[in-house]
C-alpha cells in the first residue's frame, strides 16, 4: 500500500518532469520511444479514500470535440437509419428487376430498362424519357442551323446588293445633278 | 461491367481425381470441417436467402435492354445537315462502346481460361489468345489513336486513310 502509493507518487513525479521537458524541449518522437504515458500533466492529490491514490489529471478539453462528434452522429443516423431501413425493405421485399427479352411488338418504357426498383421509380417519376431529351437537342440544333443559313444567306445578299447595286439595300442619298455648278468644267482653258 | 450471358466459356471441365481405396481408420478430418460448415454457415444463409427469394417472387418486374434503332451513317449524311451529324455521332457513340465491351469480355474470358487451365494455360487457352489478338487489332485500327476528342469524323478520316493505304499497298503489290 505504501509501497503503491510511492510508486504512484514517483510516477507522477517522472510525469510532471516528463511534461516539463516536452513543453521545453520541443517536438521528439514519443511514438517511436514507446513507453506509456498518461494524459496530460498528473497532479497527485490528497485526501484519498480506499485503495491508492487519486490523480487529478490535467488535460485540455474535449467538450467541444465530443459534442462535435456526438452531434455529427445524431444528425448523420437522423435521415441515415430511415434511408438505411427503407433501401433494406425494397432490397428483400421488392428485389432487383430480372432481365428479359423484349417480347414480340411490344415497346418497353424508358423506365423499364433499369434494374434496381428505385432507378426505375425515380426515372419514372422525376427523370425525362432520354428520348425527349435527344429530341430537345435535334430542336436546338435544328434552330441553331436554320439561324446560320440565314445569317449566311444575308451576308451573301448583302454582298451581292453593294456589288450590283440593283438591290432595295445600299441606296444613299447623293445631290440632285441639276444643282452641281459646272462652269469650273465649261471651257477647257480654265 | 456487363455480365458475360455465355456461361459455357466459364465452366471448369469436371476434376478427373481417382477415387482413392481407403488404407486409413482414421476418419477424414475434412469431412467434419464441412459439416460443421454446413450446418453452422451454409443452411442458414440458404434459408434466409430462399425466403427473400420467396417475398420477391410475389411480384415479378423486369428490365430490358435497349435496342436502337440505326440511322444513316456519317458517310451517308450529306454537307451541313447538322441534325443527320447528330444521329450518326450519336450511334457512332453507341457502338464504340459496345465494342469496348466487346473487347473487354473477350479479356475477362481469357483470364478465366487461364484461371481454370492453370499450368496448361500456354497450349490450352491458345484460341482465346488469338481471340484477344484479333480483337484488340481490330480495335486499334478502328478506334485507336483517335484521342479523347475523338468523333465519328475522325474515325471516318481514319477509316478513309486506311483504305487508301490499302489501295496503294495493292497497287504496289500487283506492280
Amino acid at each position: 500500500m505504501a509501497a503503491m502509493s510511492l510508486l504512484l507518487r514517483a510516477a507522477a513525479a517522472w510525469g510532471a518532469r516528463r511534461a516539463a521537458s516536452g513543453a521545453a524541449g520541443g517536438v521528439r518522437l514519443p511514438w517511436l520511444a514507446g513507453a506509456a504515458r498518461l494524459p496530460g500533466t498528473v497532479a497527485p492529490v490528497r485526501h484519498s479514500s480506499g485503495h491508492g491514490k487519486k490523480m487529478f489529471i490535467i488535460k485540455a478539453t474535449s467538450f467541444y470535440d465530443t459534442r462535435f462528434l456526438n452531434l455529427l452522429r445524431f444528425y448523420i443516423f437522423l435521415t441515415g437509419i430511415p434511408v438505411a431501413l427503407f433501401i433494406t425493405y425494397v432490397n428483400i421485399f421488392i428485389g432487383e428487376a430480372e432481365l428479359a427479352e423484349i417480347p414480340e411488338g411490344y415497346v418497353p418504357e424508358y423506365w423499364e430498362y433499369y434494374k434496381h426498383p428505385i432507378s426505375r421509380w425515380i426515372a419514372r417519376y422525376f427523370l425525362d424519357p432520354p428520348e425527349k431529351h435527344y429530341e430537345k437537342q435535334m430542336a436546338l440544333l435544328d434552330i441553331e442551323a436554320k439561324k446560320t443559313e440565314l445569317r449566311l444567306t444575308e451576308l451573301e445578299a448583302r454582298r451581292l446588293m453593294r456589288h450590283r447595286g440593283d438591290g432595295p439595300w445600299y441606296h444613299y442619298e447623293t445631290p440632285d445633278k441639276n444643282l452641281v455648278d459646272n462652269s469650273m468644267k465649261s471651257t477647257p482653258d480654265n | 461491367m456487363p455480365e458475360d450471358s455465355d456461361w459455357e466459356a466459364y465452366k471448369v471441365p469436371p476434376t478427373r481425381t481417382p477415387v482413392s481405396e481407403r488404407t486409413t481408420s482414421v476418419p477424414n478430418p475434412a469431412t467434419f470441417f464441412q459439416t460443421v460448415f454446413n450446418y453452422v454457415v451454409d443452411a442458414p444463409v440458404t434459408f434466409v436467402r430462399e425466403w427473400i427469394e420467396r417475398q420477391q417472387a410475389k411480384n415479378k418486374f423486369y428490365y430490358y435492354h435497349q435496342k436502337f434503332r440505326r440511322v444513316p451513317d456519317l458517310s451517308e449524311c450529306l454537307e451541313g445537315d447538322y441534325l443527320c451529324f447528330f444521329e450518326a455521332e450519336a450511334q457512332w457513340r453507341r457502338d464504340r462502346m459496345v465494342d469496348q465491351e466487346i473487347v473487354e469480355i473477350v479479356r475477362e474470358r481469357l483470364g478465366a481460361c487461364k484461371q481454370r487451365e492453370g499450368p496448361n494455360q500456354f497450349q490450352n487457352c491458345a484460341k482465346e489468345v488469338e481471340l484477344l489478338a484479333q480483337v484488340t487489332k481490330a480495335y486499334q485500327d478502328r478506334y485507336g489513336d483517335l484521342g479523347v476528342h475523338g468523333n465519328a469524323r475522325t474515325c471516318l478520316m481514319k477509316q478513309k486513310h486506311r483504305m487508301m493505304e490499302e489501295r496503294k499497298a495493292q497497287a504496289n503489290a500487283s506492280q
